[in-house]
């Protein structure tokens, strides 16, 4: 769990009192810290001497490093290539391949393969057929095929959420931009418009009698608040479109949380390879074939003793 | 002022580069960096006012890079750095701090809060 600003700011304060080394920090609490804590702690950390002495002894961040490194990307990570490469990869293909196909002119020429090659392939086509409705169902997992991989999509989420963002990013700063430009024409325009208040108002003024001054002069007046009213609404949108920028922080954070569970599965998948791989030329031990059985409660001594007799009649 | 601003997310870059450029920064006067090992590079080519640097990146991530800026025969020992990462908690915020950063602001955060704690290293 990560802390808050709050948090980690009265943290900051409550370490900077300490000033112990690194070793001797016990760090359990994983809470998230606050605003104000991280606050608290950078000032209580600018009471130390200077930047240069705030580093810690080599030994002592060798220490925190080495609980660091476990949470962050130094640790090896597997390629995806590596997983794809070691593990068994079957599906439906491979099967309906193995299978014995025969083309419909070799069937006409030679009678008894006429009968069993169809058969052959209904049965291919049974089994295909039935894997697909087990793996429709859920009986059976998906076949292992790159699409199908785990990692495989959490990194093409990654990737294409990355993509997405970015765009709708780009979308957004050009409508910034836009408002931009729409701003300097208003405000360009409203510029011409006291202009013509200035020189409507030195004619209204030399030529009273007429009407269509006056007018012009009073629709001039009636649009200047249009200007200052029109930029204060654009900026209003533009903190919005701000707002929804700072709130598309979520992808990175989403993103680092799929890499992390990725990262995850690899050594899960390292580490179960390692687990059922066996490189030793032991001979096997002989393993039964055992019958599926059925699903109804066992018999006891009378019931069969009853079907004995029964058969023996 | 110059501005560094590191992060592997394009998408964070461009955020934090929003708000630097609503205090005023023109987009000239930042640049950005998608991991350690090309923020490093571009400290050798330039002189920052501030670095703005997230922790967990590919090939030398945020830490080690506030290490290497903050150790022995560096340059940039005394230029100000703030991290903005996802890591929140105790342990991390110390080792950060003992590491040398300024300043530290866990994601998602709002604009108000990294103009603040900007504002706060500037003053400084």
């Amino acid at each position: 769990m990560s802390m808050s600003q709050e948090e980690i700011e009265a943290l900051m304060n409550e370490t900077a009192d300490i000033a112990v080394p690194a070793e001797e920090v016990v760090v359990e609490d994983d809470t998230q810290m606050s605003s104000e804590d991280i606050s608290e702690l950078v000032a209580a950390s600018d009471e130390k001497e200077d930047t240069s002495q705030a580093v810690p002894q080599d030994d002592n961040l060798d220490d925190i490093l080495a609980g660091i490194d476990g949470i962050t990307e130094d640790e090896p990570v597997l390629e995806n290539d590596d997983i794809v490469e070691e593990e068994p990869v079957l599906d439906n293909d491979d099967i309906v391949e193995e299978e014995p196909v025969l083309d419909n002119d070799d069937i006409i020429e030679e009678e008894p393969v006429l009968e069993s090659v169809p058969q052959s392939q209904e049965i291919s086509e049974d089994v295909s057929a039935m894997l697909d409705e087990q793996i429709s169902k859920g009986v059976y997992p998906l076949p292992v095929e790159k699409e199908h991989k785990v990692v495989n999509q959490l990194n093409e989420v990654a990737q294409d959420s990355e993509e997405k963002v970015t765009k709708i990013f780009d979308v957004l700063s050009l409508v910034l931009d836009e408002n931009a430009n729409i701003e300097k024409n208003i405000k360009d325009l409203g510029s011409f418009v006291e202009k013509q208040i200035t020189l409507l108002e030195a004619l209204s003024n030399k030529f009273p009698n007429v009407a269509v001054l006056g007018e012009n002069l009073e629709l001039a007046r009636s649009l200047t608040s249009i200007s200052p009213d029109t930029c204060k609404t654009i900026s209003e949108e533009n903190n919005q479109i701000f707002v929804a920028m700072e709130l598309m922080q979520f992808n990175d954070i989403n993103r680092q949380k799929i890499e992390r569970v990725m990262s995850v599965i690899k050594k899960l998948s390292q580490y179960l390879n390692g687990i059922f791989e066996d490189d030793s030329d032991r001979a096997e031990v002989q393993i039964a074939k055992h019958i599926s059985g059925d699903s109804s409660e066992a018999l006891d001594e009378d019931d069969i003793d009853s079907l004995i007799a029964d058969f023996g009649n | 002022m110059k501005v560094l601003i590191v992060d592997d997310s394009s998408t964070m870059r461009r955020i934090i580069g929003n708000v630097v450029g609503q205090l005023g920064i023109a987009k000239e006067d930042f640049d950005e960096a998608e991991d350690g090992v090309v923020a490093w590079k571009l400290l050798s080519e330039n002189t920052y006012d501030i670095v703005l640097t997230d922790w967990n990146m590919p090939n030398m991530n945020g830490l080690q890079l506030v290490q290497k800026i903050r150790g022995e025969g560096s340059t940039h020992r005394s230029v100000p750095i703030i991290m903005i990462t996802t890591e929140g908690g105790k342990s991390e915020v110390i080792t950060a701090l003992k590491a040398g950063v300024n300043n530290y602001i866990v994601k998602p955060f709002s604009a108000d809060i990294l103009k603040e704690k900007l504002d706060s290293v500037f003053k400084k």
